[in-house]
């Protein structure tokens, strides 16, 4: 049972765009974390 | 064919970006760490994490020199089910989730992990705890500082040796400047570094050669990397995803991070940092995959990712990769240290040895077992004994068998101390019994079903009835001199 090009495009295009994603979510957290003052 | 030389970058290069990031390190070492007074604050970040770092220290420990390394490797070897299966190490991250939020709830004032055990099931199963726990760390240190020798050699042509001394002493370096704040801190912006690295690499990989042609040319030449049933592959799924919850469940690196979150932070900082280091070996694997396409020869299968990166992007690309590895390297090596340095004098220096040991002396013998620690790590570092991945699955039997005397432990009364002990004795020896019969993919999966038959049975025929309130021990420390240096 051979994964399709297509089904293997998904899976690194999902993968590809959460590890974007992550950066992102890291900075806002530490925005907020930072404006309430909850840093450390 | 091509065959692309191992040693990518010239060493002047390599000592350039190394020195760059060894006194970044060791100058925000030293700024997260500034404001430290009180015990609680070097060992522990003050109780007081929040989730931004929290999620970005969980994420960054946890991606270690294996992640970036190895998930190539595992592609180029067992395929789709070897990237996947590796992505499942974020599994221990989210069951780890809801024992962060119960270690906070009901250990307030908890140090360690060592602490648990020995409040939970007494001071014989606290003592075994130690052994492989202490064991663990060691082997995690030796194959980290290895890692770093082999990986900066392979990509700077900078001796073992040098490359070695070289991350272990920056790590020992700004731990001991800043304690766990300087860890957490520093976590942060090498987590940042690694996730960018990783999508700058893994994006020109499908611009360059794009992701249909990766998969034609692997069909072509290696049918078997996308073979959905691969046995072989689906043996070390299951295989990794219990030794990495073993790993997680049992370690002082994770405890010390749920005593050191604020109230609430663990089970969301957990939680969000399995979901986002899950993609991480994926995209940092899939690359491997493009070998085919580019008619690639590789000589060691370790070093297929910087290879990859470096035949698409040239110089800028094993750049990248080399600060990626330092980063992941730096984030892992130093977690350790300062985890371990804490279970070494709580559980061994105070337990043991000095039961009125003042905050002040703790807090230098901590300084102490950090240096200890990085001295012992190079001398066993040094003669270069082992592969690394033979030392870090052998302590996979080890540790797979903790996972159920800690989760049962925390969370069901009837847990026994008799069945933690000998979960943890018959499994570790079950596990590595299997190592050397069978094979080094099974340790972890033997060691933990042979610890939860001997936790389930002996706990059932003997059941404790233990009050989780007897975990809210208050550290001496606390209660004395309110935990001031």
């Amino acid at each position: 049972m051979t994964i399709t090009a297509t089904a293997f495009s998904w899976l690194i295009a999902i993968a590809l765009v959460l590890t974007i994603a992550a950066p992102i979510i890291l900075l806002g957290l530490l925005a907020r974390d930072w404006k309430k003052g909850q840093l450390w | 064919m091509n065959l692309v030389n191992t040693a990518i970058l010239d060493p002047a290069t390599g000592w350039f970006i190394l020195a760059a990031f060894s006194a970044l390190w060791i100058l925000l070492g030293w700024y997260f760490g500034r404001r430290n007074q009180r015990l609680d604050d070097y060992v522990l970040a003050g109780r007081r994490v929040g989730l931004a770092l929290g999620t970005a220290t969980v994420m960054a420990t946890w991606v270690t020199s294996n992640t970036t390394m190895a998930a190539p490797q595992l592609a180029l070897q067992m395929g789709i089910w070897g990237m996947i299966g590796y992505s499942l190490g974020s599994v221990g991250l989210f069951l780890f989730a809801p024992l962060a939020r119960r270690v906070r709830r009901l250990m307030p004032a908890g140090y360690t992990s060592g602490d648990f055990i020995r409040l939970r099931y007494g001071n014989f199963a606290w003592r075994v705890f130690l052994l492989i726990s202490l064991f663990y760390s060691l082997g995690w240190l030796v194959s980290m500082g290895m890692a770093g020798g082999i990986l900066i050699h392979a990509l700077t042509g900078i001796s073992y040796h040098y490359g070695m001394t070289v991350i272990l002493s920056i790590c020992v370096g700004y731990t001991l400047l800043g304690g766990l704040r300087a860890v957490i801190g520093t976590d942060f912006i090498q987590a940042l570094l690694i996730l960018t690295g990783a999508v700058i690499i893994a994006f020109l990989a499908i611009r360059e050669i794009g992701l249909d042609t990766i998969h034609a040319s692997v069909l072509a030449d290696r049918p078997e990397l996308l073979n959905l049933l691969m046995p072989a592959s689906i043996m070390f799924l299951f295989n990794n995803l219990l030794f990495g919850v073993g790993e997680i469940f049992h370690s002082n690196v994770w405890w010390s991070r749920a005593f050191a979150f604020r109230e609430g932070v663990g089970f969301r900082a957990f939680a969000l940092a399995g979901i986002l280091w899950a993609p991480i070996p994926i995209v940092a694997g899939f690359i491997a995959l493009a070998t085919p396409a580019l008619g690639l020869n590789v000589p060691a299968a370790d070093m297929v990712g910087p290879m990859v990166a470096a035949q698409i992007l040239g110089t800028t690309g094993a750049v990248l990769v080399l600060i990626m590895v330092f980063a992941a390297l730096s984030s892992s090596l130093d977690s350790l240290l300062a985890a371990t340095s804490i279970l070494v004098v709580e559980d061994i220096y105070r337990r043991h040895l000095k039961p009125d040991a003042s905050a002040a002396e703790m807090r230098s013998a901590t300084a102490r077992i950090i240096v200890g620690l990085g001295i012992l790590t190079w001398i066993l570092c040094a003669p270069r004994l082992t592969t690394l991945a033979e030392l870090l699955y052998f302590t996979g039997a080890f540790v797979a068998s903790t996972i159920w005397p800690i989760a049962a432990g925390l969370f069901w009364r009837r847990a026994n101390t008799a069945g933690a002990v000998a979960g943890m004795i018959l499994g570790s020896a079950a596990g590595l019994y299997s190592y050397f019969a069978v094979g080094f993919y099974v340790a972890a999966l033997v060691g933990a079903a042979v610890s939860m038959v001997c936790v389930a049975t002996i706990s059932s025929l003997k059941p404790a009835q233990f009050d989780f309130a007897d975990l809210q021990e208050m550290h001496p420390l606390e209660s004395s001199s309110g935990g001031s240096s």
